[in-house]
């Protein structure tokens, strides 16, 4: 089932938690919301649900409006942040509940229904463990105790709250390529809120990203990490480098380095920031053209596994950038702390500063100011 | 009361339960007191000050705040001694002493009443003790003191309890790393969290103290002027059908305890306050 | 309740062993003086005159009255109450209203009000000078001085023990789990009864005790309001009040015997609800693990 989202807004009092929303969600994709906490993401996702209703907007389950119907009849799987499992009852009964409470028409004989229960067991690999109570199983077990409770009703959408949030690293990363396992398998429109990007970035079809209530940017997760669209995406997908500087008749300066920018050809003096991923940066030992390089000090290198990461000073602020290579290519020419090095940025993304200062500041991992 | 929801919920029976809490609330309890001072308004107020400040009533508010502030104040000591006996240390029989504790919450005030009367009278248990002594509780105010004591002794306790479990010991290790001694670790890190529980439990213990009656009853000896607390006086009134006394007496009374009750809320804020 | 999870403090953070002494034999000594030697008192003035006049106090006609009429009264108060506690409870834990915290602290009330007061409260109203006295007179009802006064008086003070005890509760315990019901297709009712009242049942029972205990055990409210009229009006703690001023020393003691093995039977109920509820709540403590 396709979810369509139309001009979605939702306030709490002062604070616009939504602010017009627009997003269609293709049938059968698996979709992550991504930002940081207080963006509005869960707040879309528990609309989606019909647990809350929006102030302004509207919601198209396969183009039918779906404003009028109750949370009971709208036919989605919910996955709580913090799971939401029936402390009282049995891994058996929390997944059976679902189908024990329809109406007695639709409600399948006993029989359909443990061997319904049964299917879900053998689908999350519980079986064994169909007579323990919740508060028995470890926090991954109970995750997808939550997740074949919401499978159970067969929902035509199935939506999930943060839902590695609370297990600790080596169990999320297990569950969440389990997840997209199984979603390859089901094909259910699945709709999930995380604020972990690499969780996005690995299990996603399409990564809609949020930030202060509005979206920044939907795209795939190559599409969102190789071209983000706004400033907050830059900064909020992997570590950048940030560099002030001017943009002037198409043309940037950030302090030696001058590039072309044809978009900015209008703009006369208009103070610049420009992005550039640690990884897209090259360091000569020799100066190559004067305006396509900066200068600066190597001032710590740190092997991190197979990457190596060596944090740069430049001279005349004192600023840091970092750089990341692989092994092999920092083999070839080992860099030691005080090297004198010429920075050469391969792909780098220039925004006016009044566009990037419109969205909150938001650092992830590290970032140099240069020059 | 203006109730509106600020935000629609999906839950179901907002309505409903809001709509029988308030109206059973306000048959059982808010319309019965809202009569209560609306008889009282019907004296002039000259009326009312006369026989809110008459000696005798003025006599039995000394004596009801009095013994319950003195009560009050004992359990504040005990209490805390006694919370923190059961919390920290290990002996014998102490999940039933801790059981015991709330027996006066059990315990019909009037069969304390005649029970703590018959001990402290002067050939009971206790009494025989203290009549060489020459010391009279029974049928004295110190007897009602001893009444008060017992039926408040577990506000205290029950307050400080839980947020003596909670402290943490790793704050109290870290001070004593620090080099303070026991009792500095006592006054400037146990005290100051635990304040605004004792605090609580000494206005809670105060505040039942003051409208207690059936204990008090058989230990006072009801002498007016001497050993008649306030809630017996306006038992006085009523049986003399003063109802209009009687209701003068009992909103001053009504008026402190919600004076009280404002405390204990506010004491209970900041106790959470404190703990966040 | 104790935490014995907790491991003893090390030596270097507990007070020197004479203080340890001192102070578990002042709290002992203190527990001793105000609670052993008074219950063990009622039980040794019960049976002083013997096993027969005990048996004969409790076995008397009035005495056998008055225990009908504290039940009943506790029948009427306490699933009064307990419905009204559940029905607090949902309003006010599981919305955001304006005046909310003015409906917890108006549903505190009875605790701050004397128990004289509360019994007068329903003189005002009901008695002969009271605000309908002339009406019910006409009318030939009996308010006061006869048993709806005495369940009115019982009800009254009753009224916080279920709503307290399960308004935090239910506050704790948030919405996901009826939320994630209503995803699944439950509707209300099922859900207040499948997922709610499973998880609230210990505080209910709880607060359910407390309230007959104190139901059983009201003396100053329902004294105000029941003219002490014997084999009528006068429920059990009323009756021990008449037998002691008539001197009858061991009979009011047997009754008042009555009183305190319900009182205890209270406690050991109220004691083994706060020890499951503990051993419930250890295992789910650890929902992040």
């Amino acid at each position: 089932m396709s979810i369509e989202i139309q001009g979605l807004h939702k306030r709490f009092g002062a604070f616009a938690a939504l602010d017009d929303i627009n997003l269609t969600i293709p049938a059968g994709q698996l979709v992550a919301l991504l930002g940081p906490s207080g963006c509005g993401k869960t707040t879309l996702l528990r609309i989606i649900a019909g647990l809350e209703t929006a102030d302004r907007g509207n919601i198209f389950f396969d183009g039918e409006e779906t404003s009028g119907r109750h949370v009971r009849d709208r036919q989605v799987g919910f996955v709580f942040q913090h799971y939401a499992l029936f402390q009282h009852m049995t891994v058996f009964e929390n997944i059976a509940f679902g189908l024990r409470v329809r109406p007695r028409a639709s409600r399948p004989p006993e029989p359909r229904l443990r061997a319904k229960v049964e299917e879900l067991l053998s689908l999350i690999q519980l079986e064994s463990l169909a007579g323990r109570y919740p508060s028995q199983l470890s926090g991954g077990q109970r995750q997808r105790v939550a997740l074949a409770r919401a499978l159970a009703v067969e929902p035509q959408v199935l939506l999930l709250d943060e839902p590695f949030g609370a297990l600790d690293t080596k169990v999320r990363k297990e569950l969440r390529r389990w997840l997209r396992r199984l979603h390859d398998e089901l094909h259910v429109t699945s709709v999930f809120v995380t604020h972990d990007q690499e969780e996005a970035l690995e299990v996603a079809d399409q990564i809609v990203v949020m930030n202060c209530g509005r979206v920044e940017q939907i795209g795939t997760p190559e599409q969102v990490y190789d071209a983000p669209a706004t400033p907050f995406v830059y900064q909020f997908l992997g570590h950048i480098n940030l560099f002030h500087g001017r943009a002037h008749s198409g043309w940037v300066r950030l302090g030696g380095l001058r590039l072309r920018a044809p978009e900015y050809q209008d703009a006369r003096h208009v103070p610049a920031l420009a992005y550039v991923r640690p990884h897209d940066i090259d360091l000569l030992r020799e100066p190559e053209d004067r305006d396509s390089t900066l200068t600066a000090t190597v001032s710590r290198v740190s092997i991190l596994g197979s990457l190596v990461r060596l944090e740069l000073l430049q001279t005349p602020g004192g600023e840091i950038a970092e750089v990341e290579m692989t092994r092999e290519r920092y083999a070839a020419d080992p860099l030691k702390a005080g090297d004198l090095v010429f920075v050469k940025p391969r792909q780098l993304r220039v925004f006016l500063q009044q566009d990037a200062e419109s969205t909150s500041p938001v650092h992830w991992g590290g970032h140099g100011d240069g020059i | 009361m203006s109730a509106s929801p600020r935000q629609p919920s999906v839950l179901p029976g907002f309505n409903l339960t809001l709509g029988l809490a308030v109206g059973y609330l306000s048959l059982i309890v808010l319309i019965p007191l809202a009569m209560a001072f609306l008889k009282a308004f019907q004296l002039s107020a000259e009326e009312f000050w006369a026989i809110v400040l008459a000696p005798r009533v003025l006599a039995s508010y000394r004596l009801t705040f009095g013994t319950a502030f003195l009560a009050a104040a004992i359990n504040t000591a005990f209490g805390l001694i006694v919370a923190w006996v059961l919390v920290r240390y290990r002996f014998p029989g102490k999940r039933l002493v801790d059981a015991l504790v709330d027996l006066p919450f059990a315990l019909p005030t009037a069969v304390a009443g005649i029970t703590l009367t018959t001990l402290y009278s002067s050939n009971g248990w206790i009494g025989q003790f203290l009549k060489p002594l020459g010391i009279k509780v029974a049928f004295t105010p110190s007897g009602i003191v001893v009444a008060l004591v017992f039926i408040s002794l577990p506000f205290v306790v029950r307050t400080v309890q839980p947020v003596l479990e909670d402290l943490e010991a790793e704050v109290e290790e870290a001070a004593a790393s620090l080099g303070a001694g026991r009792w500095q670790i006592f006054r400037r890190i146990i005290f100051p969290a635990i304040r605004p529980a004792l605090l609580t439990g000494f206005t809670l213990a105060f505040a039942r103290a003051i409208g207690e009656y059936g204990s008090v009853i058989f230990i006072a000896g009801n002498l007016p002027m001497v050993s008649e607390i306030t809630p017996l006086l306006i038992v006085g009134k009523l049986e003399q059908y003063d109802y209009r006394g009687a209701a003068a007496v009992s909103v001053v009374m009504l008026a402190i305890s919600f004076i009280l009750l404002l405390c204990i809320n506010l004491l209970q804020r900041w106790g959470r306050l404190r703990q966040v | 309740m104790t935490a014995p999870s907790r491991p003893a403090p090390a030596a270097t953070v507990t007070e020197p062993p004479w203080v340890r002494g001192l102070l578990l034999a002042v709290a002992l000594l203190f527990l001793l003086l105000f609670l052993v030697v008074p219950l063990a008192a009622v039980f040794y003035e019960a049976f002083r005159k013997g096993a027969g006049v005990y048996l004969a106090a409790i076995t008397d006609p009035y005495a056998l009255e008055a225990i009908r009429l504290t039940l009943f009264a506790a029948a009427c108060a306490v699933p009064l109450n307990m419905l009204f506690g559940v029905v607090a409870a949902w309003a006010i834990a599981k919305f955001e209203f304006r005046g909310k915290s003015v409906l917890v602290t108006l549903i505190d009330l009875p605790f701050a009000v004397s128990p004289v007061i509360a019994g007068l409260l329903f003189v005002l109203l009901f008695g002969a000078q009271g605000w309908f006295g002339p009406w019910l007179k006409a009318q030939d009802i009996k308010v006061i001085f006869a048993v709806p006064g005495i369940v009115l008086a019982t009800v009254f003070v009753t009224v916080p023990f279920v709503a307290r005890e399960l308004i935090p509760l239910m506050q704790a315990q948030g919405s996901e789990q009826e939320e994630a019901a209503l995803v699944l297709g439950a509707g209300g009712w099922v859900t207040f009864w499948r997922i709610t009242l499973p998880n609230i049942k210990w505080g209910l029972l709880y607060g359910v005790v407390l309230c007959t205990a104190r139901a059983l055990g009201e003396f100053g409210a329902v004294s105000v309001v029941s003219g002490h009229v014997r084999g009528l009006t006068n429920t059990l703690p009323l009756h021990v009040e008449i037998l002691y001023n008539e001197y009858q020393f061991a009979a009011a003691f047997a009754c008042a015997s009555l009183l305190t093995l319900f009182a205890l039977v209270i406690l050991a109920i109220k004691t083994l609800i706060e020890r499951r509820t503990a051993r419930q709540r250890r295992p789910s403590s650890g929902e992040t693990a």
